[in-house]
């Protein structure tokens, strides 16, 4: 298996080709990348991957994370069924 | 009425709950685990005086004076969301809707993962997950493994499993790719492990203590280091060899190992197999913040405490109206520094709820957190002194630019 094959994102099964391949083409932001790839967006909410999603963009601005959380943390945050989330 | 909602009851959690009901206040812990105690509950290691720390029975502590106490705690109760309305704090769970005046994040911490080919195959797990399989759950993770990754959580949980009676093969360093820098340089690791050599004097002898101690020369130690590595507690730590690939059809098999120089580049055709039935990775922790950062309150990266922290005093206030932070979550320290945050923050509460607390009081206990930092001896991080020095003059800084203005909760309507 090559390294490029990796799993990154477990719960959408995106892997590192694909992140590398859509941060060369768009140049984004952690965000961009999550929305165009859906990495971080699975039902672990990003518990898993999101560190990684950080460093590869931090790495390939070359700068030290912000203080800002990159990646927007976003109720519900845990997966919960659709009678709990509305509440009845 | 609720007075304060604590959401998490590990060591911090637990703490706070017991200093909150023994002021008076009407107390409810949520947590998610089918087990008070959190993360406590899977540590088990030997004090520099012989004494061992048993985490199951300090959980069992804590979570019997919190029965004694009147503490309700529910478990299994999982968060998802936190609204304010007319000054009281919403929490949805999927048990339902609690409401009180004041909330205690003391979440804890999560693992950061090693992401690296073929560790989605079954037979790979966390390090911590290993951890709590054994001495929460006693089941034996596997006949024969391997920890990729080197840090102090690795090496404590690698002993754990030793004391279980099961075997592990040894420790590889993850391998070097796009994701994972810091993780897999041999210098970076020494570094960090030459701050904690306490845990394995052993192993730090061995290898020439002074050549370690100087940073100049550690390069020039490693130089020296074996490839097939020193041992702790029976187990080799390869720092000069990486897995780069978890090996296995349907479930994990084996490792492939390089060699590796003293740089942390892969030396060309020194490949091979190891034979394994189960890969812990251990990539270290970071705070769990999800909870915090849906409240609105201000964040600062501070690496020495783990990654984003959410702004707070060393009383454990927020900017935010009556939310609170303990634990893990300000920063990865030990359980026992955790639990001396979870006094002053019970503390800090109670104060807003009694206004009869003594300064003495809150002053005896902030201090105590300092004495249980000074002398612990699992440091996650060799600077966390700086971090803690970071967040205190970032708070002096935010107060004073706030002096004069309330700053608002969050205002949902719910």
């Amino acid at each position: 298996m090559r390294g490029n094959q990796t799993v990154v994102c477990r719960c959408e099964e995106v892997t590192l080709e694909e992140l590398l391949k859509t941060i060369q083409t768009f140049k984004c932001s952690s965000r961009e990348l999550k929305l165009r790839t859906r990495a971080g967006m699975g039902v672990c909410g990003g518990r898993t991957c999101r560190a990684s999603l950080d460093h590869l963009i931090s790495q390939k601005e070359g700068k030290n994370p912000t203080d800002s959380i990159p990646l927007k943390y976003q109720p519900p945050i845990r997966p919960i069924t659709f009678k709990n989330l509305g509440d009845i | 009425m609720i007075d304060v909602i604590i959401i998490g009851g590990g060591p911090a959690g637990l703490s706070a709950a017991n200093t909150c009901a023994r002021n008076g206040l009407q107390v409810l812990v949520l947590d998610e685990f089918m087990k008070p105690g959190g993360r406590l509950l899977g540590q088990l290691h030997e004090e520099p005086d012989g004494e061992w720390w048993n985490g199951i029975k300090e959980a069992s502590v804590l979570a019997a004076k919190a029965d004694n106490l009147g503490v309700d705690v529910k478990l299994g109760v999982s968060v998802h969301n936190l609204q304010t309305d007319k000054g009281n704090w919403v929490v949805f769970t999927n048990k339902g809707k609690f409401r009180s005046t004041n909330l205690l994040l003391a979440t804890g911490a999560a693992e950061t993962p090693l992401p690296l080919p073929g560790w989605t195959l079954p037979g790979v797990m966390s390090i911590g997950a290993a951890q709590v399989m054994t001495n929460v759950h006693r089941v034996k993770v596997g006949e024969k493994g391997v920890i990729v990754g080197m840090n102090i959580l690795s090496f404590a949980i690698m002993r754990e499993l030793r004391l279980a009676g099961i075997q592990v093969d040894r420790v590889l360093l993850p391998p070097r790719n796009e994701l994972l820098t810091e993780s897999s340089n041999p210098i970076k690791i020494v570094d960090d492990l030459s701050e904690a050599a306490h845990l394995a004097p052993g192993f730090i002898m061995k290898w020439g203590a002074k050549l370690m101690r100087v940073k100049a020369l550690r390069k020039i130690g490693l130089s020296f280091y074996p490839s097939n590595g020193f041992k702790i507690w029976d187990v080799p730590i390869q720092l000069k060899q990486a897995v780069v690939e978890i090996m296995g059809d349907k479930k994990v098999e084996g490792v492939k190992v390089v060699k590796l120089n003293t740089k942390g580049d892969p030396i060309p055709c020194t490949e091979r197999i190891v034979e394994a039935d189960f890969v812990c990775i251990a990539g270290g922790l970071y705070p769990l913040v999800e909870l915090a950062a849906i409240s609105g309150c201000p964040f600062h990266y501070i690496p020495e405490l783990g990654g984003h922290i959410p702004l707070h005093n060393e009383r454990m206030e927020t900017p935010v109206e009556g939310l609170y932070v303990a634990g893990n979550i300000t920063g990865i320290e030990s359980a026992k520094v955790a639990m001396a945050q979870g006094v002053v923050a019970g503390l800090s509460v109670s104060q807003k709820v009694t206004k009869r607390i003594r300064l003495e009081e809150m002053t005896k206990v902030i201090e105590h957190v300092h004495d249980v930092r000074a002398k612990s001896i699992i440091q996650f991080h060799p600077d966390i002194q700086k971090g803690r020095k970071k967040i205190e003059i970032l708070w002096n800084h935010y107060h004073q630019e706030k002096k004069q203005t309330k700053i608002p909760s969050i205002e949902n309507s719910v």
